[in-house]
């Protein structure tokens, strides 16, 4: 039991120092906003998600929805019924087929990939998005406007807007769970029956996901490594995304903050110009005085 | 110093008693008499009616529309906000496309009328009410756009001040629309404040006391009367010369050079927020569409198409229906204007042009170019933008505007909004199809209730535009002239 062993042991068990850093950290980094995003300090957590293992149970589903408290749909959490992402759906299973390859379906347990970058906390314009150094990408619904701007930001389209509480709602990696020892997995991993879904210490599910991959067979691919700058989240895939119909994110940092500066700066230059235009339109057309200028009596002028 | 704190609170004390004791008595006797001026103005509205009932069919529609709206704004929050949604995964629709609108409106009107007051072209001064009523209620009723939009409105103002996030387009945005607007509001003030007072100088009773204060007209002599202004006011001449500044008190004297500060104000600030708009879509690298520098430059013609069309359009229709006469210097400069809104079409041809062609070869914008190329959206696109919005006004504008034919000049003015309207609807919904929703959508239609809602909005705009026609000095001419009405 001893501190030096706990920081050994294996990475879904931490330890204690390193929850209460975790759990000092958490209102801080909530408090400070971006500012907090992924310091070096803390280690980041991820989770792994092996679509080849899924078998499709959606007990992640509903084990999410239970956590979360959100409604559960008639038949939604039917195996083979097809859902998408909602306000109360944070995360899905659905049976996907390759394009290429039809008889290929593998079941894709899908979610917000809390991008390590993520687009949707840059967006956010009352900072209701904060990306906590452990990992998870946590919107605070009580700040929240509204106005869904994340969702458009995000490059694969998570947030999701939420009518009862008008607020945008997604996947918060449990991070709730965490202060509860008995909890510290998220919900959908806990409920995994057949260790689809795992969850550790982000260098461990790199190397856990790239040695599953080695094992297998046929065609891998590991979702997430390059993805939007990298994610958090890792997804094996038996074919690539486009393949399967996910959506596909660029393999950089979407929405960065200097690209952001070059835009608007180039939409400054144009307001100058267009600025400069209308000077010279009316420097060029000031010799229409005299028509006006019964109309003058009123106001002097001193500029001119 | 202390003289006056000690003279100031006694004074204020005596008016007060002196008034409740005159009142008391004379409130009883009042009775009759304040029935009598209800009737008389009951009578006054009657004939009224008589006189112009198309005024009050018209007002009477609008106001219908608006409680159709309040109807569906109702059912929003008893049921759900999803009555407004034709789809989960296109989250902005008609309010965004419609704000988006409305205040690029705003803006265009601002920079047309900046080129009377800031940029010193004096014929443009003649619009220059006219612009910034309408540049003041579009970016009122845009905000109310967007706001009913958010899901929460009420939490907007104090987070945004409380934990700004410096690198979102949207924070920016609304953070520099209110003191935008607080300039469009003082600059359209001061260019009316004279015409204001003198209507309160030819009119009598409560409506005199109403011009009276929109004017603060008179305001000099009750600070007079209640604070020792005249010291304060001498004093500060010595340091500061109040008067050569033009910061008169009164409406008669105060100096028009102001209407210029502030004109740069609001148009510097204009021109940032409305630059910020366009960074709010083409920031957003996940929605290809929206991406990269040429929207925040698109938007700017876009306002410069509304601003000159709301102008034209209205003034005209306006003048058309108060059957009142065009002065040939109006006349000038509405040709004018036509021939520059012309020019502006133009412009925008050769972009929407360069727009498509380009996003053809862009791979990730191909297939939403396509929608509107020669899919669900080219009905809006070939009909409405390009030919409605784009195409057909220029010959019409060039020949109204040959001919000074005003009605010509109207439609296509007109003819402009809608195509524009339309655009911005399609910018804002087409853009959102790809990548999420790959089989295509079952309709691209806004939902009804979204529907009934912007007509409510649009019908407010109309309706505080048609009251403020008939109340407000708007009209095309010099700002000193006599009664507006
Ligand atoms: S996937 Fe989207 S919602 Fe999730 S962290 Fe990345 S940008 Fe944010
Ligand atoms: S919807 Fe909420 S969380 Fe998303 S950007 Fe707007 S305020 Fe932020």
């Amino acid at each position: 039991m001893s501190r030096k062993k706990s920081e050994k042991k294996p990475i879904n068990k931490i330890g204690r120092r390193r929850f209460l850093k975790v759990l000092a950290g958490v209102p801080v980094y909530a408090a400070l906003g971006p500012v907090g995003i992924a310091s070096g300090e803390t280690r980041r957590y991820g989770k792994l998600v092996d679509t080849l293992r899924c078998i499709g149970c959606k007990r992640c589903m509903s084990a999410c929805k239970r956590w979360n408290k959100l409604h559960v749909e008639r038949e939604e959490l039917l195996t083979d019924r097809n859902t998408d992402l909602s306000g109360n759906n944070f995360v899905v299973v659905n049976l996907r087929a390759d394009r290429k390859n039809r008889a290929q379906r593998t079941y894709v347990h899908w979610t917000c990939q809390h991008c390590a970058k993520p687009a949707c906390v840059g967006a956010c314009p009352v900072t209701a998005i904060t990306k906590l150094s452990r990992g998870p990408v946590v919107i605070n619904e009580s700040k929240c406007i509204g106005c869904r701007y994340c969702y458009q930001s995000c490059p694969y389209k998570v947030p999701r807007f939420d009518f009862e509480k008008r607020v945008s709602r997604k996947c918060t990696l449990c991070y709730d769970r965490i202060p509860l020892l008995d909890y510290m997995k998220p919900a959908c991993v806990a409920a995994c029956p057949v260790g689809a879904l795992h969850y550790g210490l982000k260098e461990d599910i790199i190397l856990e996901a790239k040695k599953r991959v080695e094992r297998r067979k046929g065609p891998a691919y590991i979702l997430g490594l390059e993805e939007a700058g990298g994610t958090d989240i890792l997804t094996i895939l038996p074919a690539k995304p486009e393949n399967m119909g996910l959506v596909v994110a660029p393999k950089k940092v979407v929405n960065q903050d200097l690209d952001k500066i070059r835009i608007t700066a180039s939409g400054f230059m144009g307001a100058s110009v267009l600025a400069g235009l209308m000077y010279g339109y009316g420097h060029l057309n000031k010799t229409d005085g005299s028509e006006q200028d019964q109309d003058k009596k009123g106001h002097e002028d001193d500029h001119e | 110093m202390k003289t006056t704190m000690n003279e100031s609170p006694t004074l204020t004390l005596n008016a007060e008693t002196h008034s409740s004791k005159e009142e008391t008595p004379s409130s009883q006797p009042n009775h009759p008499a304040r029935k009598t001026t209800i009737r008389q103005a009951f009578s006054t509205l009657l004939a009224d009616m008589e006189r112009s009932p198309g005024f009050y069919v018209w007002v009477s529609f609008l106001i219908a529309v608006i409680f159709l709206a309040g109807y569906s704004l109702l059912m929003s929050l008893i049921y759900s906000m999803e009555i407004f949604e034709f789809s989960l995964k296109i989250p902005w629709e008609m309010m965004v496309s419609n704000y988006i609108f409305l205040v690029g409106s705003s803006v265009g009107l601002c920079l047309v009328v900046s080129l009377g007051s800031v940029f010193g072209l004096k014929r443009y001064e003649l619009i220059g009410k006219r612009g910034l009523f309408l540049a003041l209620i579009s970016i009122i009723l845009g905000l109310s756009s967007i706001g009913l939009h958010l899901g929460h409105p009420e939490r907007g103002a104090i987070y945004n001040a409380l934990t700004p996030n410096l690198f979102s387009a949207m924070w920016y945005m609304s953070t520099l629309y209110p003191p935008y607007i607080a300039c469009i509001a003082v600059w359209y003030w001061l260019l009316a404040r004279r015409d204001l007072a003198r209507t309160a100088a030819e009119s009598e009773g409560l409506r005199a006391k109403i011009y009276n204060i929109l004017a603060l007209e008179g305001l000099k002599a009750y600070a007079y009367e209640r604070m020792p202004l005249q010291r304060w006011e001498s004093k500060l001449n010595r340091t500061i010369p109040l008067q050569k500044l033009g910061l008169s008190l009164d409406a008669e004297n105060a100096d028009l050079s102001w209407a210029r500060v502030l004109g740069t104000l609001a148009l510097i600030s204009g021109l940032i927020a409305y630059t910020i708009e366009g960074s709010l879509f083409a920031h957003t690298e996940a929605r290809p569409f929206w991406y990269g520098p040429l929207y925040p430059i698109d938007f700017f013609l876009g306002a410069g198409f509304c601003g000159f069309s709301w102008l034209m359009a209205l003034g005209i229709l306006t003048h058309k229906l108060k059957r009142e006469q065009f002065s040939e210097a109006y006349r000038t400069l509405l040709s004018e204007m036509a021939e520059i809104l012309a020019l502006l079409l133009s412009a925008g041809v050769l972009f929407t042009a360069y727009k498509m062609g380009h996003g053809l070869f862009e791979p990730l914008k191909v297939k939403t170019v396509m929608l509107f190329l020669n899919g669900p959206f080219s009905l809006n696109f070939w009909i409405f933008e390009i030919a409605i919005g784009l195409v057909l006004p220029i010959p019409i504008l060039i020949y109204s505007a040959r001919k000074r034919k005003t009605a010509g000049i109207a439609t296509a003015s007109i003819m402009v909004l809608a195509g524009y309207f339309v655009k911005k609807y399609d910018f804002v919904v087409a853009s959102q199809v790809y990548p999420v929703i790959k089989e295509g959508l079952p309709s691209y239609f806004p939902a009804i209730m979204e529907i009934i809602l912007i007509g409510g909005i649009i019908a407010t705009f109309l309706l505080v535009y048609t009251l403020g026609a008939r109340f407000l000095p708007l009209k095309e001419e010099g700002s000193h002239r006599g009664p507006v009405i």
